[in-house]
């Protein structure tokens, strides 16, 4: 559980950060080969002790991992000239082909070493698989780990799951549900659960129409919420019974609730929806790339050999704070790690399916008129 | 001063004890204050007039006893219900408020117009000898001296039966405090007032007192006019805080007395309060003390040695060293013994010089 | 620091008695040989890169173009343009902001005064006990008490759970509500109100007090005519720190009220994480400061500090 949220403050020493970073970074480098460091830029997990230490012990480096909660702050370090701070950097799986690749902020890896990798995950990522790759399907960009679907999360015990699936986002249209939901703080992944409420495929570019449609639903949506808050008080809120629903969730931030003894509380992902092909449902791949440091530590490529072995990737998935399944539990050494429990957790009952109904992760071309509106939207609801 | 029979108390302290946690302050203390008269308790610091004055103005309770107010029982009337105002040792004058201000908040606190206020304190200033220039200054810029009269006029100006001071004096130059001792003295004869005063110094008591207490160790040990106190003190004590006093200590040996600490016998009257004990203390003051010429007698003679000499300014002090006792001889300048260094002198006094207390 | 500067030879020679028209690197050379410059260096450096470089760089990026990181190589009033627009609903946040400082303050200096008094005046040697318990929740981080109050106060919580348990039919709904914003504000400020308070009664001698009672004052009296004047160092410190901290807090908004009101911080925050537009938050950051800046003058210049300090 992260209770220490980002603070301004912190935002604060981010920009004197970034200010200072390059200089530092460059004195650094002239005084020492990165052959012993490393760093990470990444989600929450792989920074944790359990993952980093026996990776330290193996190679007596300093690895170095700070984690972010969400993705467009992580690109921007780069973009802010981090470039020559990090090694690798762990996000979800547009930005690699699509945004950091085409902006020179990461490298691509050596095919022939890493996609052997891929054939021993899951079926769906056989190699090449599509955001591992660049747009010509010629460079592999990243590699894969984590993944689930993200949509929203109810208590079966107030809404079965046959309703949540079948009723699907309208749930959040529904007037008598007004003051029974909460709404997460990942600002960005509401952005997209609001468009799919207000019947819009978030990930293309939007018209004036339907942008007002997403404003009065931001309006309204916010309006009804219980609470707004981070994982934690989503759990805590829908134990306890303040809520019995909440907005943008799924095996990420449902998962410790199921694993502390609450399997009512459940990832829903909808039958149907706006997006592509009538999908109901939105999933999240992490890719790991290799960032365009030009004094790339060597260890960068040993770390991400290192976490696809079976057990490193059992542990990755099981990091403290979330539970999530993850691409290698598609070879057996390493899906025979996993316990009932820790499956039952992750929802794999409903895994494939869950996933076959959820369009990837996209980017939203007018993403930052939606979040004005959003943010707008949520100051008018006090 | 007109005889203190034909007054009426004004203060009355009926077995007055103060107590904190187990320590005495103030032990069963009787005593009637009049009206209009100048009253002051002197003792030693830690002798328990603080706290008896404290008692008296209402910033502390007595623990046993009763004090009365024009007969009323005022032991648990709180200080600003009293019609007494105390004057603090630190003068605890308002820094944030002028001098004209400060004079007036007592009466501000009883709802007096503005104008009137200010012309009462102007009258008041006047009377405490402050320009009225004064009225819109800091407080904190003026002189020792200046603020003195603040409080003073402060004080008067909440108009109380009796007013207290609290050592206001202590902290002044010598000269500045003859000059305020002077003021407060025709203020109290201007005013009528009761004053209830404190110090440490029987001196300053001595000056402006009609009559005086001397406290010491939480009891009066003495109450009477600065006369009688000089004359006829009532213990060794008292005579010693009196000023500096030769004192012999005896016992008696039929007729006469013996020395103690000084060997020989002496001719002394006994304590007037004690007129059979068996033994006392003789004080003979330095100024009845004097030097016998050759063949000169007195009804008590010593043979000591001069090793020291003293300017009092219009007085010499000589110190004679008799056995292993050193006695004080004042003498005015006109008498001064000449060539006095290391000089073998006779000393002597008469009965009617020295005053016997008990032991 | 260089020491280039240093004119060589004066490390040889004594210093000129007189130094009229020395030049200026031998001017300098003084003032670095000067032992209390060299000490401050390293105070100064640190305070340079510590508090001074970030300041420079938030005010730098809020003349940057919009979602941009064109710091110092373009200049736009764009940010300022927007934050001041009239459709931008900002001002709400600065008004919650603003609000919930007012109130916290208003509260916090009725509850505090007697507390602080008390302190003071009547505890004795048990003020400093009283301190250390006021002192205590200090060491535990801000965000674990307020986590402490949500379960405290959460539907089937401890409140809710026991009521229910003793029968008495559960709490009222607290959480989530602007109301216990203010009462979390009020309640992690206390110290910061508290003891400059303190402090300023301590100014307070006790003669005063006593002085004004002998002179008829009424407990009410003393403390309008004597105690809230000599305390108002004390309390206009003690006011402007809470003011200052809870016009930037932001927990208590997003913990305990459930992000049911967006204060200015959390804008701030918005800024520089999911919207990244660094400009824009670097912009209600200097607006920000610039209104605590201008406040903590307004309220310094009616300060003594020399008088608080207890030097005169």
């Amino acid at each position: 559980m992260t209770i220490n949220r980002r603070s301004v403050l912190k935002g604060m020493a981010a920009g004197g950060l970034a200010l200072a970073g390059g200089p530092f970074a460059n004195v650094r480098s002239a005084f020492a080969a990165r052959d012993k460091e490393l760093n990470i830029l990444c989600w929450e997990g792989y920074n944790s002790a359990q993952v980093l230490d026996p990776f330290r012990k193996s190679t007596g480096a300093t690895v170095k991992a700070e984690s972010l909660t969400n993705d467009p702050t992580m690109i921007n370090r780069l973009r802010a000239g981090e470039t020559n701070v990090w090694d690798l950097i762990n996000v979800n799986n547009p930005w690699a082909r699509k945004i950091m690749y085409p902006e020179k902020l990461i490298k691509p890896l050596p095919r022939e070493t890493f996609e052997p990798y891929f054939d021993k995950m899951l079926p769906q990522f056989k190699a090449p698989y599509k955001w591992a790759m660049d747009d010509s399907g010629k460079e592999l960009l990243g590699m894969c780990q984590r993944f689930g679907p993200y949509s929203f999360v109810v208590n079966t015990d107030k809404i079965s799951r046959k309703t949540a699936e079948e009723v699907g986002w309208d749930l959040f249209n529904d007037p008598k549900l007004a003051g029974r939901y909460g709404i997460l703080e990942s600002d960005d992944w509401n952005v997209f659960g609001l468009f799919v409420v207000a019947g819009i495929d978030p990930f293309k570019t939007h018209t004036p129409d339907e942008m007002a449609k997403f404003e009065e639903t931001a309006k309204r949506v916010f309006k009804g919420a219980k609470l707004i808050g981070d994982i934690a008080a989503m759990n805590q809120a829908l134990i306890s019974g303040e809520i019995d629903l909440h907005l943008t969730g799924g095996t990420y931030s449902v998962s410790p609730a199921r694993a502390d003894g609450y399997p009512q509380m459940r990832g829903i992902t909808p039958l149907k929806g706006p997006m592509a092909g009538g999908k109901g449902g939105i999933a999240w791949i992490e890719v790991t790339s290799l960032v365009n440091n030009p004094q790339l530590s060597p260890l960068a490529e040993t770390f991400l050999k290192y976490v696809q072995q079976p057990e490193v990737a059992h542990t990755v998935a099981f990091a403290e704070g979330t539970y999530n399944p993850v691409a290698q539990m598609g070879n057996p050494a390493c899906f025979k790690l996993f316990s009932k429990t820790e499956l039952e957790a992750i929802q794999w009952d409903s895994l494939d399916e869950e996933m076959a109904r959820s369009v990837a992760y996209d980017i939203v071309p007018d993403y930052d008129q939606a979040l004005d509106l959003m943010t707008a939207a949520k100051r008018v609801r006090g | 001063m007109t005889d203190l029979k034909d007054r009426k108390p004004i203060l009355q302290l009926v077995g007055v004890r103060k107590t904190f946690n187990d320590f005495a302050a103030v032990e069963k203390i009787d005593l009637d204050i009049f009206e209009g008269e100048f009253f002051t308790i002197v003792g030693p610091s830690g002798s328990g007039k603080t706290t008896m004055l404290r008692m008296l103005a209402g910033m502390e309770a007595p623990s046993e006893g009763n004090i009365t107010l024009h007969g009323e029982r005022i032991n648990d009337v709180p200080a600003n219900k009293r019609p007494t105002c105390l004057v603090f040792q630190s003068l605890a004058l308002f820094p944030h408020m002028s001098v004209g201000q400060n004079i007036e908040f007592p009466l501000k606190i009883k709802g007096v117009d503005a104008a009137s206020r200010k012309a009462r304190a102007l009258e008041l200033m006047a009377i405490v000898r402050l320009p009225a220039s004064y009225y819109g200054k800091n407080v904190m810029k003026c002189s020792g001296g200046e603020r003195q009269r603040v409080a003073l006029a402060r004080a008067l100006a909440y108009d109380p039966e009796v007013l207290f001071f609290d050592e206001p004096l202590s902290a002044i130059d010598y000269k500045l405090k003859k000059v305020l001792e002077k003021e407060l003295k025709d203020l109290h004869r201007e005013t009528g007032k009761t004053f209830i005063y404190i110090t440490h110094s029987l001196e300053e008591a001595m000056v402006m007192s009609d009559r005086i207490g001397v406290m010491r160790a939480g009891r009066l040990v003495q109450v009477g006019t600065p006369e009688e106190i000089y004359a006829a003190p009532v213990d060794r004590f008292v005579s010693e805080f009196v000023g500096e006093v030769n004192v012999i200590e005896v016992t008696r040996a039929g007729e006469g007395w013996q020395g103690v600490d000084v060997p020989g016998a002496f001719r002394a009257a006994a304590p007037h309060d004690q007129p059979q004990a068996h033994s006392a203390f003789v004080v003979i003051r330095p100024e009845y003390m004097r030097f016998l010429k050759d063949g000169e007698a007195a009804d008590n003679m010593l043979e000591g040695v001069v090793y020291n000499e003293y300017s009092l300014g219009s007085r010499i002090q000589y110190q004679v060293r008799v056995g292993e006792k050193v006695m004080l001889v004042e003498l005015s300048r006109a008498n001064a013994l000449p060539a006095a260094a290391n000089r073998n002198v006779r000393l002597g006094w008469d009965v009617a010089d020295a005053i016997s207390v008990k032991a | 620091m260089s020491t280039a500067l240093i004119d060589p030879t004066l490390n040889n020679t004594p210093l000129p008695a007189v130094p009229a028209a020395t030049p200026l690197g031998a001017r300098f050379a003084a003032a670095w040989a000067a032992a209390g410059t060299r000490c401050a260096l390293p105070v100064v450096v640190l305070l340079a890169a510590g508090f001074l470089a970030p300041l420079v760089a938030i005010f730098a990026y809020s003349f940057a173009p919009p979602r941009s990181f064109e710091v110092f190589r373009a200049f736009t009033f764009a940010n300022y343009a927007e934050l001041f627009s009239l459709e931008n609903t900002v001002w709400l946040s600065f008004a919650w902001s603003i609000g919930f400082a007012l109130l916290t303050c208003a509260v916090l200096a009725v509850v505090a005064y007697p507390i602080a008094y008390g302190m003071v005046f009547l505890f004795g040697r048990w003020s400093s006990l009283v301190s250390v318990l006021f002192v205590f929740p200090l060491f535990v981080s801000e965000n674990v008490r307020l986590y402490g109050w949500v379960l405290f106060f959460i539907k089937n919580g401890v409140l809710d759970g026991s009521l229910k348990w003793l029968g008495l039919g559960g709490a009222p709904t607290v959480l989530y509500t602007p109301g216990v914003i203010l009462a979390g504000m009020v309640y992690t400020y206390l110290p910061f109100m508290l003891f400059p308070l303190t402090l300023g009664l301590s100014m307070v001698p006790r003669d005063l007090i006593d002085a004004a009672r002998d002179l008829g004052a009424n407990r009410f009296q003393i403390w309008r005519e004597v105690e809230v004047p000599l305390a108002m160092p004390g309390i206009l410190i003690g006011m402007l720190l809470t003011f200052v901290l809870a016009i930037g807090a932001v927990s208590e908004a997003k913990i305990l009220g459930g992000q049911s009101v967006i204060v200015i911080s959390h804008d701030i925050e918005i800024a520089f994480t999911y919207a990244q537009n660094w400009p824009l938050g670097s912009a209600l950051a200097v607006l920000v400061t610039a209104f605590i800046g201008a406040l903590t003058l307004a309220v310094f210049a009616k300060l003594d500090l020399d008088r608080l300090l207890g030097r005169r």
